[in-house]
């Protein structure tokens, strides 16, 4: 699996969103992500990626798309 | 506690500050009954190593140190990273390590108030936001939060030292809301006066005035404050979260 599929499973592990959904996908665009789902999936992902994301990054998470520059930040290749 | 079970066994334990005091009777009761734990002191002593060494043969768990300056967020952030790659469960994290202090409100500086909420509430807080990220994962999880009887009552010369504590209280208490749909329990223990090096920040009339107006006639042995600390790391406190338990000898 590459990176960019473990990415996209983790966001649908979390919120139990379809695929096609993800591109415009944001914080609190659907009712899983919330703050507790939030925090879910930043779990998620440290764990997937073996990364410790920084309070600064996880609060500016706030989106699909802005995930994925976050993520490339830990030297993930997406 | 004299026990014929081992009440964690099969868990794992992080506990912080355990070389002397109470952190020591923590870690040797844990490992007592069956943890296998992370001990994180400030530096390597042989001291240190020969007790680990020694816990860990009697009683057959892993004991691994960790090493680390909470004053130092780099150092703290580097030991999460050692403990989350040993690729282990953390089902109980215990925020032990502190500084004490006494002073006047009028004579407490503002370098000190700085450096004691930096060891006694800083360093647990984000030691704590780093490890429940694990536990979020997992999905279980005991929080215990060594405060203080001086956070609940107005002692004269704790305002500082006090003051940390009870803001470690309220870390713990919302700790327990906000992460109780991940299973996480979070509960802080209030030592009174305790036999450890702490009172020698103390003036000794103080120390003879609680002892005389405790009921059983004398301050706790480190040992007492662990056992309050065993179960609630334990599935016999698997319903209690939010709590502040005085061990105090029931001083009036």
């Amino acid at each position: 699996m590459s990176n960019k599929e473990k990415y996209i499973q983790v966001f649908i592990n979390s919120f139990a969103v379809k695929e096609k959904d993800l591109v415009t996908l944001k914080y609190q665009g659907v009712g899983t992500w919330d703050s507790m789902g939030h925090m879910r999936m930043i779990a998620e992902l440290e764990e997937t990626f073996n990364v410790m994301i920084e309070m600064e990054d996880i609060l500016d998470f706030n989106s699909y798309a802005k995930g994925i520059d976050i993520v490339k930040k830990y030297g993930i290749e997406l | 506690m004299a026990s014929n079970f081992k009440l964690l066994a099969g868990k794992t334990a992080v506990i912080t500050g355990c070389n002397r005091g109470i952190g020591k009777a923590i870690l040797e009761s844990y490992a007592v009954n069956g943890a296998s734990v992370f001990a994180c002191v400030r530096k390597e002593s042989p001291a240190f190593l020969k007790l680990i060494q020694q816990l860990s043969e009697k009683n057959s768990v892993s004991i691994v140190p960790v090493y680390f300056d909470s004053r130092n967020h780099e150092e703290l952030k580097l030991a999460v990273q050692k403990i989350k790659d040993s690729k282990q469960k953390v089902d109980v994290l215990v925020n032990n390590s502190g500084i004490g202090y006494n002073a006047l409100f009028q004579m407490s500086p503002h370098d000190k108030l700085k450096d004691v909420f930096d060891v006694n509430f800083i360093a647990p807080f984000i030691f704590t936001q780093y490890l429940t990220k694990l536990m979020v994962r997992q999905k279980s999880g005991s929080i215990i939060t060594i405060s203080s009887t001086a956070a609940l009552d107005a002692n004269d010369g704790k305002s500082v030292y006090g003051a940390s504590k009870a803001a470690l209280i309220c870390m713990t208490k919302v700790i327990a809301s906000e992460l109780k749909s991940f299973g996480i329990r979070a509960n802080s223990i209030a030592p009174g006066m305790t036999d450890t090096d702490m009172l020698s920040c103390l003036p000794e009339e103080l120390i003879s005035k609680v002892r005389n107006q405790n009921g059983q006639n004398k301050i706790a042995k480190p040992s007492e404050i662990a056992d309050a600390a065993l179960f609630l790391a334990s599935d016999l406190s698997t319903h209690i979260t939010g709590q502040v338990i005085r061990v105090d000898g029931g001083v009036k």
